[in-house]
């Protein structure tokens, strides 16, 4: 059964995009990810205009990112205040990030831009994620102790000043890395269609030292600020919001959130990452190697000006 | 939606020497709702000729005009990378040239030309990229930057669009199915874009154009896709707003819908 897209102006098949966006809502329920960096490559595939794809996605993200922080919270595993100082700098990132994004559109390097954005980004937290779940993995199984957790909190995060204390995360730190850190992802959220969980749920681990208890609420909660934000601000400046689009997908989207939550209590929480690293690899890589092949054609039609 | 409807009744014979053409739309509008998937248009008409000469019919639909952004790949530094986008005026959204035989049989190249006849044939040019200067001591020359790889732009252009579906030509699309009564039939994709497209009938003998019509063809939304559209375009803030509020209460509703306990 095929649908019109009013915005996309392509008519697209609705039950696989329902399918599709259950598929990515059970990964991101089952990982505490918004997906965004496996459902916009796939719908730019289908056909989709790239910058309704990525416009759209903020809001499926923002979606099933809402319908799982909520069963987070009842757990008390969000630290709202550090997501709270997250967004802040997400906020400032996001509004950077459209207008870097649409300047790129203009001189024609987007696709350059986020293809280089996938391979380096997906592919170094992928290939880590992956190094680090393996050997946990190997050692469980030779029954080897755990290395030693190297905990010494790196010093320039307690020198600077503006401390404020985070009580859910039990930590006494700046609000400098953290801002810092929320804006970077806004850009990234902007450019490549993403929530950002994928960088900010190791960065709150191995930079900011938050518990690993919280950090999947956490970034979820700042991701949802962050999408709303993008969102409005696409289609507010861009009118590139397919909103048919978004409601296939959050269909599925929120319901396969909630499934995927309840399926990753039954994992072991390496096997799970994993499983992460490897998809996220797998995207970079696909996303980023065609930039070193010779292409069968060498012209590229721009979609749209300016928008 | 495109039926074969029975063809317009003949208007009587005009007895005049002069060779003439007519034709009707089955439908002038396309209606774009949720389950369009590209339509048919269906096109009939006739040739008045008392004479009988041999004859030729062109149809040519073509959509509106939307400016064109191309780049080039090119390898730098092993990475495949976008030149800067050269941006091409005159470029119809959409383009397909109908006819009986292959244009190039039907007419000389100055004179498909003039008529814009075929996708080779398109006036589209790159403004920007062109400048007026003197050369071999002419003044006022017109030349573009792009140099001699101009005419590669140029037909990247065409085959890029004939690639998505956009443009096309059907070098027998056009068939008489009696005398002096033809039948042209012509698809149009889901991608076409929205808006009014002009239909030009044209009449050939000897290799001229003898009598053209012209007709036009409205692609609309319907419905909910057009209240949507003109929610979009025309309060872009509102719909935004609305659109995350509505992601986000879908988000809240089900994850309360399956809270157990």
């Amino acid at each position: 059964m095929d649908i019109y897209l009013p915005i996309a102006e392509v008519s697209v098949n609705a039950p696989l995009l329902v399918a599709l966006g259950a598929l990515v809502g059970f990964i991101s329920g089952l990982f505490g990810i918004g997906g965004g960096f496996l459902m916009t490559p796939v719908l730019v595939f289908l056909g989709i205009p790239p910058a309704v794809a990525v416009a759209s996605m903020s809001n499926h993200v923002a979606a099933s990112s809402m319908s799982s922080v909520i069963s987070y919270s009842r757990r008390r595993s969000v630290d709202f205040r550090m997501g709270g100082v997250l967004a802040g700098g997400g906020v400032v990132g996001a509004v950077v990030g459209v207008e870097i994004f649409r300047w790129l559109r203009l001189i024609g390097q987007a696709d350059l831009v986020v293809a280089l954005a996938y391979l380096i980004f997906l592919g170094i937290i992928g290939g880590l994620m992956l190094w680090e779940s393996l050997g946990a993995i190997l050692r469980r199984r030779r029954n080897a102790p755990a290395p030693p957790r190297k905990d010494r909190r790196p010093p320039w995060l307690y020198g600077l000043p503006l401390k404020l204390r985070f009580p859910r995360s039990r930590l006494y730190i700046s609000v400098i890395p953290p801002i810092l850190l929320g804006a970077f992802v806004g850009v990234l959220s902007a450019i490549m269609g993403v929530g950002g969980g994928f960088i900010l749920v190791p960065a709150m681990v191995y930079i900011l030292r938050m518990p690993a208890s919280v950090v999947v609420g956490t970034s979820l909660f700042q991701i949802i600020i962050t999408t709303a934000l993008t969102g409005v601000l696409q289609a507010g400046r861009n009118q590139t919001v397919d909103i048919v689009l978004a409601v296939l997908l959050l269909v599925g989207g929120v319901l396969g959130a909630q499934f995927g939550a309840r399926a990753s209590t039954r994992f072991r929480a390496e096997e799970l990452r994993a499983l992460l690293a490897f998809i996220v690899l797998m995207v970079g890589l696909r996303m980023g190697l065609g930039l070193f092949f010779t292409p069968h054609e060498p012209f590229v039609l721009m979609s749209g000006i300016g928008g | 939606m495109a039926a074969a409807h029975p063809p317009p009744a003949l208007v009587p014979l005009q007895m005049g020497a002069a060779p003439a053409i007519s034709a009707a739309l089955t439908d002038a509008t396309v209606r774009v709702s949720s389950d369009f998937r590209g339509d048919k248009i269906v096109l009939y008409g006739a040739v008045f000729d008392p004479q009988a000469r041999p004859s030729d019919v062109v149809v040519i639909v073509r959509g509106p005009d939307q400016p064109v952004r191309i780049a080039r790949k090119s390898k730098i530094a092993g990475l495949w990378i976008n030149s800067r986008p050269v941006v091409f005026q005159g470029a119809p959204g959409f383009y397909i040239a109908a006819s009986t035989r292959p244009l190039d049989d039907i007419a000389r190249f100055a004179t498909l030309r003039k008529l814009e006849a075929g996708v080779d044939h398109l006036a589209i040019h790159a403004p920007d990229e062109q400048r007026v200067e003197t050369r071999y001591g002419i003044r006022d020359m017109v030349v573009s930057r792009l140099g001699a790889d101009y005419f590669d732009w140029r037909s990247a252009v065409i085959r890029l669009k004939e690639r998505a579906g956009l443009y096309d030509t059907s070098d027998h699309g056009v068939r008489f199915v009696d005398k002096g009564l033809f039948r042209a039939e012509i698809a149009l994709p889901a991608e076409a874009p929205i808006g009014r497209y002009d239909v030009r009938i044209l009449l050939f003998q000897n290799g001229q154009p003898v009598s053209e019509k012209d007709r036009s063809l409205t692609v609309e939304q319907v419905g909910l896709e057009r209240a949507l559209y003109l929610w979009a375009h025309q309060r872009p803030w509102s719909y935004g707003l609305a659109a995350m509020a509505f992601a986000l209460a879908a988000g809240w509703g089900a994850s309360s819908a399956f809270r157990r306990d």
